[in-house]
């Protein structure tokens, strides 16, 4: 059964196109990357999922329901989002800002109760996270800090969970942490996850279906092996690029002008 | 580790004894020696009136219990605006309350003596009576909730990201109005101009009519408890306006709703008693690093801290050139000023200014 719709789906700015035409469905428990060169519509790609934009054209169905006629709480309660890295101004702590996800669950209640602390918990557990909860948030590194973000997220409990580039600032370590602990999700608690990313051997490595977006409205949409081929990577981020296969799955090395491979 | 109801109380009540403690103490300071013996001996046989008596009771108590009801009222509109506009250095006039309150008592005082005011206040003199306010006080007070509903307006229209169109129209409006502020006082004659000043310095006025006490404790009281009330969403929007959004908080809502809890205390705290800065930056930054930035914990214990804080600088602006008596916000700015530096050098590396 699919989980999200988008049938086509148009955006844009004034003189500026960003997508057109767009339509697709994920279904239930997949894993999606969404991948694309800067300015072709990835984080408004999000937006328009998680209700924060409306689409000029089209419609974005979510569990059969329009997304931009549901509630702020309704929305909070199927979807989920960790933002690009931030550092809050206040010094909450790990679990005050895992706590925050509750607030969807606890319907005007001003305190927690056992329920929400065991959520908490659990979600602090699975993200490797417990171990400083109690510290402030502005301390942690830029890997932990990310992980208390998706801790905050499966919090929430929602069925979707949206990421947009946790990854961008993180080492090859942590990044693989990472998307360990998302395919954990997926398989463990049913999530469907959809991450912005623009890490291509990863997500062939880790997702089940990728959005190739173009920055000429263009998109492609399918298993990675198919979407990512090598010459539709090259023409639409505009790099050439040597591919090559580490045992059954493809990988892409961009190569430039002054690359000591660099192509002919 | 988590907020319980019991903890809550608890510090609350801790808080509140010594307020109790602060206010039970400073009410026996001042110029004239009052002494309780003197002062529980009641008003006085008829002919020979107990003068101890009348002054703590007409005077040093409703005016301790003003400074605390001010104190509390700026105190918690500073947490609020902080965590709405995701800025530790802001404080109540920031969003322009100041000039529009300012501007409000000037038109009052200038005017007072004109027919065309006379008529007007003469159509309105029930409100004075129902809250035993003076007619400047009211004038101000409508001054600050213009200004803010002006703000809030041009906040809406202009700003992309809510947060800082409020700021820059905050910014823009209080510039405006004090020009204007400046034209009228520069017109003003000598004596019009002088209990002006003293205003504009934040001086708290001895109230007329005890019923002004009343009402304006219950009205800053309504607004703490509503603010406290919406103590869950303002931990998420300090996250901003995208997260708190995302985590299911109705963001226009309830910045609506803490933006006019916030003014509304703002307001009746400058109708009472001019502008007194600083309360609003130094207390919620003092009471956050003792209890940590939850405001469902920061806003009752920073309404608390800003009474007692503001009672001890009324007191010290009471005796300390005695028997006159300096404007209060002298003394606030006195000890905020530097403050409010050592807080701008710790915070601007880590701030971020832009909209996020």
């Amino acid at each position: 059964m699919s989980l999200i719709e988008f049938d086509k789906v148009s955006f844009g700015y004034e003189q500026t196109p960003i997508l057109k035409d767009l339509t697709l469905s994920v279904q239930t428990n997949s894993f999606w990357a969404i991948i694309g060169p800067n300015g072709s519509g990835k984080s408004t790609f999000l937006s328009l999922l998680s209700g924060h934009i409306k689409p000029q054209q089209g419609v974005v169905c979510v569990d059969q329901q329009v997304v931009t006629t549901l509630n702020t709480s309704q929305r909070a309660q199927k979807i989920s989002l960790v933002r690009q890295e931030f550092i809050p101004v206040f010094g909450y702590s790990v679990f005050e800002t895992v706590m925050m996800a509750r607030y969807v669950r606890q319907s005007k209640r001003l305190f927690e109760n056992a329920a929400d602390r065991e959520a908490v918990r659990a979600a602090l557990e699975a993200t490797d996270t417990l171990n400083f909860a109690e510290r402030p948030l502005g301390h942690l590194s830029g890997g932990e800090r990310q992980r208390v973000f998706i801790a905050r997220a499966l919090a929430q409990e929602t069925p979707i969970l949206l990421l947009d580039e946790p990854t961008s600032h993180l080492d090859l370590k942590h990044q693989i942490k990472i998307f360990d602990l998302l395919k954990q999700m997926q398989i463990q608690q049913g999530k469907t996850i959809l991450l912005v990313t623009h890490d291509i051997n990863l997500a062939v490595q880790y997702c089940d279906r990728v959005l190739l977006l173009g920055s000429d409205e263009a998109f492609f949409e399918g298993p990675p092996e198919q979407v990512l081929d090598s010459g539709r990577v090259e023409s639409i981020f505009g790099v050439q690029g040597y591919q090559g296969r580490i045992q059954e799955e493809k990988f892409f090395v961009p190569l430039g002008q002054f690359s000591k491979d660099r192509p002919e | 580790m988590t907020l319980t109801p019991q903890k809550l109380v608890l510090r609350s009540i801790l808080a509140g004894v010594v307020l109790l403690g602060v206010m039970a103490a400073c009410v026996w300071i001042g110029s004239q020696d009052v002494s309780l013996a003197d002062v529980l001996k009641g008003p006085g046989v008829e002919g020979s009136p107990n003068i101890q008596y009348i002054i703590f009771m007409q005077e040093r108590l409703p005016r301790i219990c003003l400074a605390a009801i001010v104190g509390a009222a700026l105190a918690c509109a500073g947490v609020v605006f902080q965590a709405i506009l995701r800025n530790p250095l802001a404080d109540p006039y920031i969003l322009g309350v100041s000039s529009g309150a300012g501007l409000g008592s000037i038109v009052a005082v200038l005017f007072s003596g004109t027919v065309i005011y006379g008529r007007i206040a003469g159509h309105f003199s029930w409100i004075a009576e129902a809250t035993g306010m003076s007619s400047l006080m009211i004038m101000a007070f409508v001054g600050a909730m213009l200004t803010v509903w002006l703000v809030w307006v041009i906040g809406r229209v202009t700003g992309r990201t809510h947060v800082t169109g409020l700021l820059l129209a905050g910014v823009v409006v209080n510039a405006f109005f004090s020009a204007l502020i400046m034209f009228l006082l520069s017109i003003a004659r000598a004596r019009q101009l002088q209990s002006t000043m003293f205003w504009l310095m934040g001086h708290m006025m001895l109230p007329e009519n005890p019923l002004m006490v009343w009402f304006s404790g219950g009205v800053v009281l309504l607004g703490i408890v509503c603010l406290l009330m919406l103590g869950n969403s303002l931990n998420i929007l300090s996250f901003g306006s995208d997260d708190a959004q995302s985590l299911g908080v109705p963001v226009k809502r309830t910045c609506f709703l803490a933006f006019g809890c916030a003014a509304l205390i703002t307001s009746v705290a400058v109708s009472l008693s001019g502008l007194i800065g600083f309360v609003g930056l130094v207390v919620p930054h003092a009471v956050r690093l003792v209890v940590g930035p939850d405001h469902r914990l920061l806003i009752p214990l920073s309404a608390i801290a800003g009474a007692s804080f503001l009672v001890v600088a009324d007191t010290i602006a009471r005796v300390i050139i005695a028997p006159a008596i300096l404007p209060v916000g002298v003394i606030t700015a006195l000890v905020g000023g530097p403050f409010f530096l050592i807080l701008l050098i710790r915070y601007t590396k880590n701030i971020q200014w832009g909209p996020a």
